[in-house]
This record gives structure tokens, C-alpha cells and sequence, in this order.
């Protein structure tokens, strides 16, 4: 007859398991802790508008069609800007990273404009480009532009060299080098470049919607704050906010498919 | 939490106050007041500088800000006493919104012949004949903000000419500065701006000046504001307004009725000390004002009323729940 004996797993402290129900709890308390708060009376409106409110004044937002146009306005500029961004950054920091030549140009170049705060050149883009849709997403380009070259070329320039002397060795030329080799090397670099310049985007969507917009998430968002509507303000942080974390999740897929190396 | 231990510490300060063990005149705390870094600014440097306020048994600590609305802000919140501002459809939607800040005096209005703000067309527009708001129709006018004083001017402008809201397109830049350079890049048509501004654009040949805002259409552009708590403290609120009406006397008698002269002179000094501008440009950008801080009778009511009727005020708003003028008269009374 054997004995049983008891004998506790003292790991069990280190297991770290899933707590889904806590999360969707712990949210959950906060909005009803915040709603409680505002509705003691204590705090006027103005200073925290309650969570109901702001959701009340979304959905009347949404109802006028306003809302609709807003995100559909901000995400054209949003899409173009970063668009062109990546575009731009990614052949530039390819472009830095294989020849010495550009990298002699370019890395100065990007040092010197790269920490220029882009609010700051406001007023020249308004000079140069009009108060239409190009100088709004010119401000973004330029917000993206930076991450994606400065991590293009990193990539490129961690590229394992055996691998680039074995391609070599094997006959690749100069466009299949780039194409097998180095592109794809550089991908999970460039990807999360992408990620930033996406944060990025909708950061300075603000400050893009500051020239002479009448729609946008983040004309929405100055337009409250001129009028201190401290309500819709809200909603278009939160529409900020969800624009952030759906831009994030849909990045993370995409990387997936692209690098499944990696992930 | 801090808001609720302010609410506590007005309280404490009333209760002082009703019970008249207030501190004596001169020990109290320094006021502080929010100013803009402007010439419109100059019967609160004038104050300060001549010792006006000192004499009531105040000190005031100037805070400088660069722009209108967040003296406003400021003021809601309680890091302000006092503040001299704008009134704009934020400061009305921040009493809409359940704070209370109190408009107890003038602080500058649109008058005839006093430069404040004004309507400017794009130069090539005026030489091909663009000499009336009727002749902007369907086209651009720069603006600071949505809800500003800039904004007030047009709209109020186009109703009495009799043409809709829609008759011209409403630019907001965001700042004077990015009106100015949009109207010189002549990406605007037009544009509704400020002195030292007006003055700029115009000489650089930008723009023309079609309206003197004040000649056509005279308002009550900016106020003295005092914050809930401040209110409360009668005697201070009471001493502070003695001091103002003490300033606004000097500066009217020495700045709009003289026009000139070393009284005006030294106002124009005092100033140029305070915002660091040019002279040349302060003489220019004196505005008018009540020689005793009376408030144009009327004129917030007609405000209030009037963002509210466009949908950018979002609550109809008392003038009793806004305006309070017992300050000034219970300083006047006082003073003579």
C-alpha cells in the first residue's frame, strides 16, 4: 500500500496565468469609479465629464454623420502621410545603408533635420504647400519618414554578413542581393519602424488638423478644446486611442504574414 | 482631491471673511493675475508699476500667458485670482459647464477710432475692387480659433451687412501669427487680426484694412475676471477693484484723452517694459476703455446669446450667473 504524500508545487507563485475576467473587471471598475465620482457633484462637468456622457455625446456624434466624416477625413491624411512616409523612409535607409556614398549624404542630412520639431515648421509647410490637404499630410509624411529611415538603415546594416557573403558566392547580383538578402533582413527593423510611424501619425494629427481643417479627428479634438467642451474632447480621445490600438493590432498581423520567421 | 481641499479653503476664506477676522489690508497673500504679454495689457502694468494696487493693501503677482483661453482656464481651475482676457465662447462654456468665474469689469472694448482688431483684405483683391465684407462673399477669411473674439467679429460683421453665416468660408490657423503668414503667402483671401498684426501686414503690403472692427461694430472684446474664491474674499476683491479703477482713471486720462505728451509717453514706457515690443507699435495699439471699468451695459447677455443661437455655446447662460458688477460699485463708491 503506498502513502500518499502531499507535496506542494512552490513554483506556483512564479506561474503567471491569465487573468481575462480581472482585466475586463479591472476596466470596467474604473469607468464605474469614474462615473460615481461624477456623479457626487462634486467635480463640475468641465474638469471630468463622466464616462456616460461622453459616450452619450458620441453616439449623438456618430447619429449626424459628424463623427463619420471626421475619422474617415482623418484617416485619408492619416493613410497618405504614412503612406508616403514609409515609402520615402524605407528607400532612403536602404538606399544609406548599402552604398557609402549616400551614407555620407543621407546620415548627416537626417541628424541635422530628423530632432527639428515638426509643429515647429508648421507655419513654412502653410508657406510652401497652401492651407489645403498637402501641407496636412506633409506634416505626417514628415513624422514617419524619420522612424522608418533611421530603422531602415539600421536593418540593413545588421544584416548577417555570412549570409550576404554566401549569396554572393552563390552568384546573386547586386538587385537579388537586396531583394533576398538585405530587404528581408532589414524587415523586422522596418516593421517596427512602422509601428512608430503609425503612433507618430496619429500624434501629429493634431497638429496637422491645426492648418485651416473643418474635419478631422483631430480638428475635433482642437475645435473642443477652443471651445472648452471638455465632453467632446473626450470622445475624440478615446477615438484616438482606439485608432491607436487598431493601427497596433493590425501592424502585428501584417508583420505575422510578412516575417513569419520571426514571430 | 485638490479641488475638493480648494473647495474647503474658499469656504474657510469665507467664513473668515463673514466673521471679520479677514486679515488686516497688506498681509494677505499676493493676487495673482493673469495677463497677456500685450499692449492691451498696459492699464495692468500701469497698476502694478504705479503702486495702485499696493495702496488698497494688494499685491498682485503678474502671470504671463500668450494666449486668451487659458487665462480663462487658469482662472476655472484656481491657479489664478484674477485674470484680464478675451471673451471668447470658452470662457462662456467653462460657466456652461458648471464653474464659476465672475465678469466684474471692462478691460478694453472695440470702439470707434481706438485700433484693436480689424478685417484686411489680400492686396490684390483690394486693387481689383474687394472694398466691402459683400465683396468677400465666397471666399476665405483667416481666423485664430473657432469660438474666438476673431471669429465674433466676422460673424456679428456679416449679419449686419444681411449675408449668412455660409456667405464665406471661416479658416481657423490656430494662431495670429499663422493668419499673417497665410494672408502674405496668399493662401487666405482675408483676414480677421490684431494689432501689432494689422499694422505689420499692412505695412509689409499684404493687406488693406477694410474694417476697424471698433468703427462698425463697437463691443465688449475683453473683461476683468475674478475667480469663485476670489469673489468670496470681499474685501480683497473689493481692494483689487479700488486699485483697477485708480489705474483705469490714469491710463484713460493720460492715454486716451491726451493722445500725447509725456503722461502718454510714460505709459507707453511702462508698457514697453512689461511686453518688450517696440514703442512705435505700442502707440498705435491703445485700446479703449471705460474710465471707471463700467462694463458696456448689456453686451454679455447679447454675447452669451449669440454663440448660444450658433450651437458653440452649448447652454443658455444668465447674465446674473456671469457678470457681477457689485465689486466695482462697491469700489466707486469708495473712491469718491
Amino acid at each position: 500500500m503506498s502513502v500518499r504524500v502531499p507535496v506542494p508545487d512552490r513554483t506556483r507563485v512564479l506561474e503567471r496565468r491569465e487573468h481575462p475576467v480581472v482585466r475586463v473587471l479591472a476596466l470596467a471598475g474604473l469607468l464605474v469609479l469614474w462615473e460615481l465620482v461624477t456623479r457626487t457633484g462634486r467635480v463640475p462637468s468641465l474638469f471630468l465629464p463622466s464616462p456616460l456622457d461622453v459616450i452619450q455625446s458620441g453616439v449623438e456624434m456618430l447619429r449626424s454623420g459628424e463623427l463619420v466624416t471626421d475619422v474617415l477625413t482623418s484617416l485619408r491624411r492619416v493613410v497618405l502621410g504614412v503612406g508616403l512616409g514609409a515609402l520615402g523612409g524605407v528607400s532612403v535607409g536602404l538606399a544609406i545603408g548599402i552604398s557609402r556614398l549616400a551614407e555620407a549624404v543621407g546620415n548627416p542630412l537626417i541628424a541635422a533635420t530628423f530632432p527639428i520639431p515638426k509643429i515647429a515648421l508648421l507655419p513654412l509647410l502653410i508657406l510652401w504647400l497652401g492651407i489645403g490637404e498637402a501641407s496636412k499630410v506633409a506634416v505626417i509624411t514628415l513624422g514617419v519618414f524619420f522612424p522608418m529611415a533611421i530603422n531602415t538603415y539600421a536593418g540593413v546594416r545588421s544584416a548577417d554578413p555570412l549570409l550576404i557573403r554566401a549569396a554572393v558566392s552563390f552568384g546573386a547580383g547586386r538587385w537579388s542581393l537586396i531583394r533576398k538578402v538585405l530587404l528581408p533582413s532589414a524587415l523586422p527593423m522596418i516593421f517596427a519602424g512602422l509601428k512608430l510611424g503609425a503612433g507618430t501619425s496619429l500624434l501629429l494629427l493634431v497638429a496637422a488638423e491645426m492648418i485651416a481643417a473643418n474635419a478631422g479627428i483631430g480638428f475635433l479634438v482642437l475645435h473642443a478644446q477652443n471651445l472648452m467642451e471638455t465632453t467632446k474632447l473626450m470622445v475624440g480621445i478615446v477615438l484616438l486611442s482606439v485608432l491607436g490600438v487598431l493601427t497596433h493590432w493590425l501592424l502585428v498581423r501584417c508583420e505575422r504574414a510578412a516575417i513569419p520567421w520571426t514571430t | 482631491m485638490r479641488l475638493f481641499a480648494r473647495g474647503i479653503a474658499a469656504l474657510a476664506l469665507a467664513a473668515c471673511a463673514l466673521g471679520g477676522a479677514g486679515e488686516v489690508p497688506g498681509q494677505g497673500a499676493k493676487v495673482r493675475l493673469g495677463v497677456l504679454k500685450l499692449t492691451s495689457s498696459a492699464v495692468l502694468f500701469l497698476g502694478a508699476e504705479k503702486g495702485y494696487f499696493r495702496e488698497f493693501g494688494v499685491e498682485p503677482e503678474l502671470v504671463f500667458f500668450d494666449a486668451a483661453q487659458p487665462i480663462a482656464v487658469a482662472i476655472a481651475s484656481g491657479d489664478l485670482d484674477v485674470g484680464a482676457t478675451g471673451l471668447t465662447a470658452g470662457l462662456y462654456n467653462i460657466v456652461a459647464g458648471g464653474v464659476k468665474i465672475w465678469i466684474v469689469a471692462d478691460k478694453g472694448r472695440e470702439w470707434p477710432d481706438h485700433n484693436l482688431t480689424a478685417l484686411l483684405v489680400r492686396r490684390d483683391l483690394y486693387d481689383a475692387g474687394a472694398r466691402t465684407l459683400r465683396d468677400l462673399k465666397g471666399r476665405t477669411i483667416g481666423v485664430t480659433q473657432i469660438g474666438s473674439t476673431f471669429h465674433y467679429n466676422v460673424g456679428r460683421l456679416l449679419e449686419r451687412e444681411g449675408m449668412a453665416p455660409g456667405d464665406v468660408e471661416i479658416v481657423p490657423l490656430q494662431s495670429l501669427g499663422a493668419v499673417a503668414d497665410a494672408l502674405q503667402a496668399k493662401r487666405l483671401d482675408a483676414a480677421a487680426t490684431a494689432e501689432p498684426f494689422v499694422s505689420r501686414l499692412e505695412s509689409s503690403g499684404a493687406g488693406v484694412t477694410i474694417i476697424r472692427t471698433g468703427d462698425s461694430l463697437p463691443w465688449q472684446i475683453a473683461a476683468m475676471l475674478y475667480s469663485d474664491t476670489f469673489a468670496r474674499d470681499r474685501r480683497r476683491a473689493v481692494a483689487f477693484m479700488r486699485g483697477y479703477v485708480k489705474s483705469s482713471r490714469h491710463y484713460f486720462d493720460a492715454v486716451l484723452r491726451k493722445k500725447s505728451g509725456p503722461e502718454f509717453d510714460e505709459v507707453v514706457a511702462i508698457t514697453a517694459t512689461y511686453t518688450g515690443a517696440r514703442p512705435e507699435l505700442i502707440r498705435r495699439g491703445f485700446p479703449y476703455q471705460d474710465r471707471d471699468g463700467r462694463l458696456m451695459p448689456g453686451d454679455i447677455g447679447r454675447q452669451t446669446a449669440w454663440w448660444y443661437a450658433r450651437g458653440l455655446v452649448k447652454a443658455p447662460i444668465a447674465a446674473t450667473g456671469i457678470v457681477d458688477e457689485s465689486f466695482l460699485r462697491e469700489a466707486l463708491e469708495g473712491l469718491k
